[in-house]
């Protein structure tokens, strides 16, 4: 019998103005009835281009050199237009990353999976409806007639993800391709939504071919894996094997890169009995202002709590890991610290007392600097490297002239970049290069406490790794305390000495490191449980 | 640059643009040297002459060559319509990155009155400024500069409001920063490229704008041979010689049309999607 998917020699260039450049190189995989197959790769490794070309919506300049693309048996290079728009939705479905946009925000989302089933399936209207309800209840959402009568934006993203993927399994389609349906959402949802997916895959027996940047993650739900690097697939297996006894050096590569929660990377941090280096006492973030009309009507702010009486201490040279979902005030706590956003409470630095914005003297920012999360948006892409490292040096003073010169060349050897880079601009460096541009320009100031505010999660799995050895080499070497602020629980496992877990603007527990596996707090507990450890 | 100006010619509209623009330039720069005549070389023998071999666009009232005029009277109309849109744009940038910065109660005040300003139409702006100024081309200049900065300033801001927003921003605030260094060293530089092609296609209302005031007495005065002058001169001979009032209004014309053009070009050019 033929294979529910089968991809054979298949390479695809794009026409670009300085040439072509190859996307895909003699690809070939098979997926079969009820088997899930993960493709794993970094970023710019083709997996996209690949679920593109399964689902036929190439962009106009690709250029398919050979090979087929087969479903279960018909050549789907040859489909027509029209046959395409048949065997989309009916027989291959789609989950994409991020919920908010694959779904159209001017139709309630019964309106937008019935349609699905009445085009599909040649239901009634009626019939399409409530087999639309009987669809999301088996997703798992509580209610689902209301949820059919919903917009789009009246639902949460894990809702939404929900409702893609009901709409993907409704006309019971032999293959569907998920390209990194979780990467857009919370720990726990995410959580959820792979066991989701694992349901409905053992349940209906479709062929899955799961694509995804994550290996601890396709370690978990995949049966088969196929690792891609550069357009080609360098090696394909059960899923076992290959991570357990991975044959090419690329795949070793990247499996030592996963981060392991029990193969700890800094040695033990101060004890509690040293003086504190910072101490947070209270600090809580209000986002909202009154607005004209507001304040003109005596009306009272409508204001957003971003963090609520926080208090924890950050010893001398100690890692501290910071975990949450998004919006559980993580970066808030980050910019109240920076100042760069009001709060209320007190911040103690070295015994020094911080009440406001307007304490924050030279001193105090030499002290705490920030190292944000976008490489691309830290730096300013009309500087050179050069200016965006003598800035600090300027401002904080203590070199000059030649000796800056010097300065820039140590702090660029510091973060192992060569020193010709300052003459370059951020455009002409890579993700994990600017990231190394943006450590050093916060080492410049020899600070104190280094908040680092999920750096390195744009990053590729095998560039954090790298850039986590180095914050590690260079907190060994200058003694700095982290205020290390992560959703990435397993890399927190590993560098941090002690973890605060943050929870809608509380601090809900601080755990030594070694005590993360037991925590009190039940929050603690479902965000451990969300988390997939790498196998093997 | 090199890519940009590549980019730009492989667009019909760009390239056209693109063209013109630096015919008008050469013009601007080199006119008064390629003038067969003086601009004000007057000759009674040869008045309200058609286009022929000796004036190839013929003459006006006093004899004078409306070529050479013409060519004399680039840099008026259009050097003077740059700079008044230099002007214009300089400081609607200013405004409009300050105000993005400031954010809140500011952000509100500043904005809230570059809109009563815009909601007087710009040549009425324009004229009541030359009134209060006084007639001159350099107050004409200012008048437009004047007029043309709100909207200038709204558009900055917008951009402005999403460059604020760059990591590269905060982490100069965390630095302590002073509010200018933010604004001028951090903010300004990156909002540079959509400003240009505002600015472009402003030129073009600019060079209408200056040709108005001074169609209307209020920007350059006689002799010059302003291309808006020169037309509200011949407008009294338009039925003894109608080639006077269509020269330099073809003139002033194209030069609105190439900074058109180019501006279109050159806001296809900078998007980085096409």
């Amino acid at each position: 019998m033929a294979h529910t998917l089968e991809i054979r020699d298949y390479t695809l260039d794009y026409a670009t103005p300085k040439g072509a450049v190859h996307a895909l190189e003699a690809i070939a995989l098979t997926v079969d009835r009820g088997e899930v197959l993960g493709l794993v790769g970094e970023s710019g490794s083709g997996k996209t281009s690949l679920a593109w070309a399964i689902l036929r919506y190439l962009p106009a300049n690709a250029i398919e050199r050979r090979g087929d693309i087969r479903l279960s048996g018909r050549d789907l290079r040859a489909a027509t237009p029209a046959e395409l728009g048949a065997i989309r939705g009916r027989r291959i479905g789609m989950v994409f990353q991020d919920p908010g946009t694959s779904l159209n925000p001017t139709l309630p989302l019964g309106e937008q999976l019935a349609e699905v089933l009445v085009r599909h399936r040649g239901l009634t209207r009626r019939q399409a409806w409530r087999e639309g309800e009987a669809m999301l209840a088996r997703v798992g959402l509580k209610t689902p007639a209301d949820m059919m009568r919903r917009y789009p934006h009246e639902a949460s993203g894990g809702e939404k993800q929900r409702v893609v993927i009901a709409t993907a399994f409704a006309c019971q389609p032999e293959l569907i391709v998920f390209d990194e349906p979780t990467t857009a959402l919370d720990v726990v949802t995410a959580g959820q939504i792979l066991d989701l997916f694992g349901e409905l895959q053992a349940e209906t027996a479709v062929a899955s071919l799961y694509i995804s940047h994550d290996l601890a993650l396709v370690s978990r739900v995949a049966d088969r894996v196929a690792v891609m690097h550069r357009g080609r697939i360098v090696e394909q297996g059960e899923v076992g094997s290959v991570f357990a006894d991975p044959h090419e050096d690329y795949t070793r590569h990247l499996i030592a890169a996963v981060p392991r929660p029990d193969r700890r990377l800094v040695p033990a941090g101060p004890t509690a009995a040293v003086a504190p280096l910072v101490e947070i006492r209270d600090v809580g973030v209000r986002y909202g202002r009154p607005s004209i009309v507001d304040s003109l009507l005596g009306r009272a702010a409508r204001s957003v709590v971003g963090n609520r009486a926080v208090s924890l201490t950050v010893r001398p040279g100690e890692i501290l890991g910071v975990v949450g979902e998004s919006g559980s005030g993580k970066s808030t706590l980050a910019k109240a610290l920076t100042g760069l956003n009001r709060f209320e409470g007190e911040i103690r630095l070295d015994g020094r007392r911080v009440t406001g914005i307007g304490d924050m003297d030279r001193d105090y920012r030499r002290a705490v600097q920030i190292i944000f999360q976008h490489p691309d948006s830290s730096l300013n892409p009309r500087q050179r490297i050069r200016e965006i490292l003598s800035r600090p040096l300027e401002i904080y003073g203590d070199s000059e002239g030649r000796e800056r010169a010097a300065a820039i060349t140590d702090l660029l050897a510091q973060v192992q970049l060569p020193a010709d880079y300052a003459g370059r601009f951020p455009h002409q460096l890579s993700g994990g290069e600017k990231q190394r541009v943006a450590i050093a320009r916060a080492f410049a100031s020899h600070p104190k406490l280094v908040i680092c505010d999920e750096i390195t999660s744009a990053l590729d799995v095998s560039v954090q790794a790298a850039v986590v050895d180095l914050l590690v080499e260079l907190q060994r070497r200058h003694g700095t305390a982290y205020l290390f602020i992560t959703h990435d629980l397993n890399l927190v496992r590993q560098i941090a000495h002690r973890i605060a877990v943050m929870y809608r603007g509380d601090l809900v527990e601080l755990l030594e490191a070694d005590a993360f596996d037991s925590p009190r707090h039940p929050y603690t507990r479902t965000l451990i449980d969300a988390v997939p450890t790498p196998a093997g | 640059m090199t890519e940009l100006l590549a980019r730009l010619a492989r667009s019909p509209q760009g390239a056209l643009g693109l063209a013109l623009v630096a015919v008008v330039a050469a013009i601007v720069v080199a006119g008064p040297m390629l003038a067969p005549y003086g601009p004000d070389t007057m000759s009674v023998l040869t008045r309200y002459q058609s286009p022929g071999v000796g004036h190839w666009l013929g003459t006006d009232q006093y004899g004078r060559d409306i070529l050479s005029r013409l060519l004399y009277g680039a840099r008026a109309t259009v050097l003077m319509a740059l700079l008044a849109t230099a002007l214009g744009t300089l400081a609607g940038a200013c405004l409009g990155t300050t105000s993005a910065f400031l954010g809140g109660r500011a952000d509100e005040a500043i904005m809230r009155t570059v809109d009563a300003v815009m909601s007087i139409p710009s040549l009425l702006f324009a004229l009541l400024i030359v009134n209060l100024l006084g007639k001159s081309s350099l107050n004409a200049l200012v008048a437009i500069g004047i007029a043309f900065a709100p909207g200038m300033a709204r558009i900055t801001r917008s951009v402005a409001l999403a460059v604020r927003k760059q990591d590269y921003v905060s982490a100069a605030i965390a630095r302590g920063e002073s509010s200018a260094y933010v604004v001028f060293r951090e903010m300004l530089p990156n909002v540079v490229a959509p400003v240009v092609v505002e600015m472009t296609i402003r030129v073009a209302f600019a060079v209408m704008l200056f040709a108005t005031l001074s169609f209307l007495g209020l920007g350059a005065q006689p002799p010059a041979s302003e291309w808006g002058l020169m037309v509200a001169e011949a407008r009294r001979y338009m039925h003894l010689s109608p080639w006077m009032i269509l020269w330099p209004s073809l003139a002033v014309a194209l030069v609105a049309i190439a900074f058109n053009l180019l501006g279109d070009g050159l806001r296809d050019a900078l998007n980085p999607r096409t």
